[in-house]
């Protein structure tokens, strides 16, 4: 490393005022030592959500001292407020830490953490083609789980080199021995010598070092190759704009170059490259093997993608890295502010939030309802529900969102072919010739006494049974193809409670099916509400109506006349209820004079009312428009 | 200034399950009673000293439960007398509940100038008292009614409908035995769930049903049926009345007359020059006893009318009876306006369009009317019987709109 660049960011610091909390301490390291390719690993820790690949990252970069100890905030590399709170890891980070290993050699490593959910498997994806290998994270206590597998699967496509350690070995009812078996007998990866840790205590943390740097290959490239380097991951800096996460491939990129995005098609210059430690650190060039940071100048994330491939603009490759294709969302939803004066705000939030997600896409939607607001669509549901999350809380929007849609095709009697994002936008039932639904491939892992009740609810769910195998004398996996409207219908949330928490979850996107689906209108006080209107399996559609109507009737409070509640298909009615007219709403005696308590009371009342949406003329709560979500079966 | 004057007596035999005003369920030792009296006087002389105890036009001596006091609950009425200047034909009410009523003390009570007695049977059903956790019954209410009628001062009851396991036959007697005891006064409320009461507790945990609105509304409407064919008017949403026996204190509060409360979480409403006035007074900003003395901010220039409530603890009323509110609220004129227009709406009388147009609440009025919950007859609006079961609506309706002017009402 250039002693310049070294303080010219200890500089910035002193200029800032701020603490360097993330610059190194201890003996001060040259990269160059270490930046032969046969001194880097580069690798991912994955898991099932909650089996503490979080926590394991953060004992890395305590034990090799990335981060001072005082400084350390639990879980550093998920540094979004609700990543932390919810204890899952969105976006995708990568942290280079420097680790002296028992053969007295330094090494560089470079730890890619990468998203726990399966929303966002192509970032995993794309995490993984930039490792050589993975630590495969299972917990002592609960075995092997679906995303286990389907992480598992991913890294052996992906050719790498699976280091299985079974973690959380200190807690009472960690049985090391039998999820060792799991992975044997599961997954058919050797276990013999899987790593024993605890995240929390630290133990065998430095094993899993050692592991790393005697099993995991260093990276293979060609150095004299044109510059190939793939992007895994980017953020948006307010003043440097887009920051690329980049695998060096072949070739070395360096300040002052002039790259293209294989994919967009776009030229630029190369403003800044470095390393993240885990606060960006400027280094002259990173080489074939390396994993840094690539700052361009352009301001448009949409120009930086994920999984596209970096090259320079003269002399560059000419084939760009397999596996880069568009991120495509699959879930939407209606998001309409509550007090319509928000609707500037809630694009410009939008728009804040785009430049760090490029996923996120929307549109302008109106909705006679609710009035103007966005569709928006998203990866999956727990994407929609930190998006929806954030904007409530960083821009203090106050937000009512319609129940989630998938996209639809519609192939009208014209011989057209519509898509379809909103309940709203389909067309009359006469004129449609058939409409497909995105269909996945479902893994559900569970213990063999709650097959019955996995197959009974997947019936219900219109899924069809594939094939089912024991992973284990305690684990069956079972495989379905479902559809992705029934999957976010309350689907993980049934799964969960008929098995008593113990199956998991995990899909994959298989493609278009056509089924026999139905839009289902519901009418309130005799008008249909378009924010309430849903599409549905023709076969469910009475009994989701009925249902539905009586759902709400529980929801929507008595109104000062009465409110028929309906859901019908064309003109048809399937299903009635009423709200009746409310009679009485009196305050109790008011003593002694004050009044200043009972007034507060009323306004109390007045403010819970404005929370509600007045529909027509009918104060409808926000439960109502999710409502459609929740249908027991 | 006319003014009303309120004495909170924050003791109760037994706390109800549904209440939540300010009491503890202590009957007071003597020489607590006695000191409870001092305190009254020392509070009364503090506002007689500022002036505002000149002309008295009611006294109400509310709780918790005032008897509790027992032949102590003659001292603060007596004190109050002697502090405040009453005007000749002033109402002075004393409540009571049939456990605590003693003949001896209430004679006494009337040879000091009290007037009138509320007493809460609420019921003449004792399983409905149970389930109410009252510790009396309907013969104990009845031996008290007998008692208080024969001090000759007048006599008003408080009747409570929809209480879960009320049935319309058992409301149907304690309507008519109420109307033969012989009382002027009848107070009809709807049972409310308020929060933090073992009644609240018991409804969510499922132990009773919560009340039924619909059999509340049609209980209340039985029960106006019945006392207006006994020759009752009801002149107040609660309120039903023999001809001159209306309650004149409660109808203070609904006209904009400014009140005086002495005693733990009273509330009071004055003019703002008059609350300016006692700022200043030394006993507000003395700390005198530790920690319970603070300094106010003067009164803001846009306010008009400020309404206080006392510090809720008992023992600080005790050590010093003295000293500056919890609470207090700054209305500006509009608010005023808008509040007096709110609770003009109690009385069946209404209000007049000139109060009307003053809170800027015609519009919204004339909105309500559409719904059928006031009418406009001659040059005043008034409740109808449907807006009485929802009074909510119109109170709600008619503050904001007479705080939010100028907005549109269509728009809120």
């Amino acid at each position: 490393m250039e002693s310049r660049k070294e303080g010219g960011q200890e500089q910035r610091q002193r200029d800032t005022g701020s603490r360097p909390i993330h610059a190194h301490r201890g003996p001060c390291y040259t990269f160059a030592d270490m930046s032969q390719a046969t001194h880097i690993r580069n690798f991912s820790i994955i898991a099932h959500i909650d089996h503490g690949k979080s926590t394991l990252a953060d004992r890395v970069l305590e034990l090799t001292h990335t981060v001072a100890d005082r400084d350390m905030v639990e879980q550093v590399l998920d540094s979004m407020d609700i990543e932390r709170e919810r204890g899952i890891t969105i976006k995708a980070q990568a942290v280079r830490v420097l680790y002296t290993a028992e053969d007295g050699q330094t090494y560089q490593l470079n730890l890619i953490d990468t998203p726990g959910h399966v929303d966002f498997t192509y970032e995993v994806s794309r995490s993984l083609q930039a490792c050589e290998g993975v630590l495969l994270v299972v917990d002592a206590a609960q075995g092997v789980e679906a995303q286990t597998v389907a992480n598992a699967m991913m890294a052996m496509n992906a050719g790498l080199e699976i280091i299985p350690l079974i973690n959380k070995i200190d807690l009472p009812a960690a049985d090391p021995e039998r999820v060792r078996h799991e992975i044997e007998e599961g997954l058919a990866i050797p276990a013999d010598d899987a790593v024993l840790a605890s995240g929390k205590t630290g133990e065998g943390v430095s094993a899993a070092l050692e592991s790393v740097i005697r099993r995991v290959p260093p990276p293979e490239g060609d150095p004299d190759a044109p510059l190939k380097a793939l992007i895994f991951d980017s953020y948006f800096d307010t003043y440097r704009g887009v920051v690329a996460l980049v695998r060096i491939i072949d070739g070395t990129v360096a300040k002052g170059d002039k790259i293209r995005m294989m994919a967009t098609n776009v030229v630029t210059d190369v403003e800044e490259v470095g390393v993240r430690r885990p606060a960006n650190l400027p280094v002259d060039a990173l080489e074939f093997g390396e994993v840094g940071y690539l700052i361009t100048g352009l301001k448009d994330p949409a120009l930086v993608k994920v999984g596209d491939t970096v090259t320079l603009a003269r002399g560059g490759a000419i084939e760009p890295l397999p596996g880069y294709r568009e991120v495509k969302p699959m879930v939407f939803t209606g998001l309409f502010p509550i007090d319509g004066d928000q609707y500037p705000d809630l694009r410009d939030a939008l728009d804040r939030l785009k430049l760090n997600d490029p996923a996120l896409i929307y549109e302008p939607e109106s909705s006679h309802a609710l009035g103007f607001g966005f569709r928006v669509g998203f990866l999956g549901l727990l994407h929609m529900e930190v998006i929806k999350e954030r904007l409530e809380r960083e821009f203090d929007l106050d937000l009512l969102a319609t129940a989630p849609s998938v996209e639809y095709h519609v192939f009208t009697t014209a011989a057209e072919q519509i898509i379809v994002h909103s309940p709203q936008d389909m067309p009359e039932p006469g004129m449609i010739e058939r409409v497909e639904e995105p269909y996945l491939r479902a893994t559900v892992l569970v213990p063999p006494d709650y097959v019955g009740a996995v197959m009974e609810l997947s019936e219900n769910r219109r899924a069809t049974f594939k094939d089912m195998q024991y992973l284990s004398a305690t684990t069956v996996e079972m495989h379905y193809d479902i559809p992705l409207s029934e999957l976010i219908m309350d689907f993980f949330d049934q799964l969960k409670s008929r098995t008593r928490g113990y199956a998991s979850l995990d899909y994959e996107y298989i493609g278009y099916r056509a089924s026999k689906l139905v839009k289902l209108d519901i009418l309130l006080a005799g008008k249909a509400v378009d924010a309430l209107s849903f599409i549905v399996h023709r076969d469910k559609a009475y009994q989701r109506g009925r249902v539905l109507t009586e759902k709400l009737r529980g929801i929507i409070p008595r109104q000062m006349f009465e409110v028929p509640i309906q859901a019908a298909i064309g003109g048809k009615i399937l299903a009635r209820e009423t709200v009746r007219a409310k009679r009485k709403d009196v305050l109790a005696k008011c003593y002694g004079g004050d009044i200043t308590r009972k007034r507060k009371l009323l306004e109390k009342q007045k403010k819970g009312k404005k929370r509600m949406k007045n529909v027509g003329n009918v104060e409808v709560p926000q439960d109502a428009f999710m409502a459609i979500l929740k249908v027991d079966e | 200034m006319t003014v009303s004057l309120y004495v909170h007596v924050p003791f109760c035999v037994v706390k109800c399950a549904y209440c939540d005003f300010h009491s503890t369920p202590i009957s007071p030792e003597p020489a607590l009673a006695d000191h409870f009296a001092w305190a009254v006087g020392e509070g009364a002389a503090h506002w007689a000293a500022l002036g505002v105890l000149d002309d008295v036009a009611s006294i109400y001596v509310g709780g918790g439960t005032p008897t509790t006091l027992g032949s102590a609950t003659v001292s603060p009425v007596d004190v109050l007398h002697r502090n405040a200047r009453l005007a000749p034909d002033a109402e002075v009410t004393v409540e009571t509940n049939p456990d605590t009523t003693d003949p001896a003390i209430a004679l006494q009570l009337v040879e000091v100038g009290v007037t009138r007695f509320s007493l809460g049977v609420q019921s003449f059903d004792d399983t409905v008292l149970r389930t109410l956790g009252r510790c009396h019954t309907a013969s104990s209410a009845e031996r008290a009614l007998e008692d208080l009628l024969g001090t000759g001062a007048a006599v008003s009851m408080d009747l409570i409908c929809g209480v879960p396991g009320q049935t319309r036959d058992s409301w149907r007697d304690t309507v008519r035995r109420a109307v033969s005891s012989g009382v002027g006064h009848i107070s009809v409320y709807p049972l409310t769930v308020e929060e933090g009461t073992p009644f609240a507790e018991s409804v969510s945990s499922e132990a009773i049903e919560p009340p039924d609105d619909d059999l509340a509304a049609e209980m209340m409407e039985s029960a106006g049926a019945e006392l207006v064919a006994s020759g009752f008017r009801r002149y107040e949403v609660a309120s039903y009345a023999r001809d001159g026996c209306e309650g004149r204190h409660n109808a203070g509060y609904w006209t904009g007359r400014p009140y005086i409360g002495i005693g733990p979480a009273a509330a009071s409403m004055l003019p703002a020059e008059v609350f300016g006035a006692a700022i200043e007074c030394e006993a507000w900003s003395d700390p005198g006893v530790a920690g319970i003395g603070r300094t106010l901010e003067g009164v803001p220039p846009e306010c008009r009318r400020v309404r206080m409530v006392n510090p809720a603890d008992t023992i600080t009323f005790l050590r010093k009876p003295v000293g500056p509110p919890e609470d207090v609220e700054y209305l500006t004129g509009v608010e005023a306006a808008a509040e007096d227009a709110m609770l003009g709406l109690r009385l069946t009388d209404g209000i007049t369009d000139g109060t009307a147009s003053d809170a800027g609440v015609a519009d919204v009025l004339t909105e309500l009317a559409s719904q059928g919950l006031v009418e406009h007859v001659g040059d005043r609006w008034r409740v109808t019987s449907r807006g009485w079961l929802l009074g909510n609506e119109v109170f709600e309706s008619v503050w904001y709109a007479g705080t939010h002017r100028g907005m549109g009402w269509h728009s809120l």
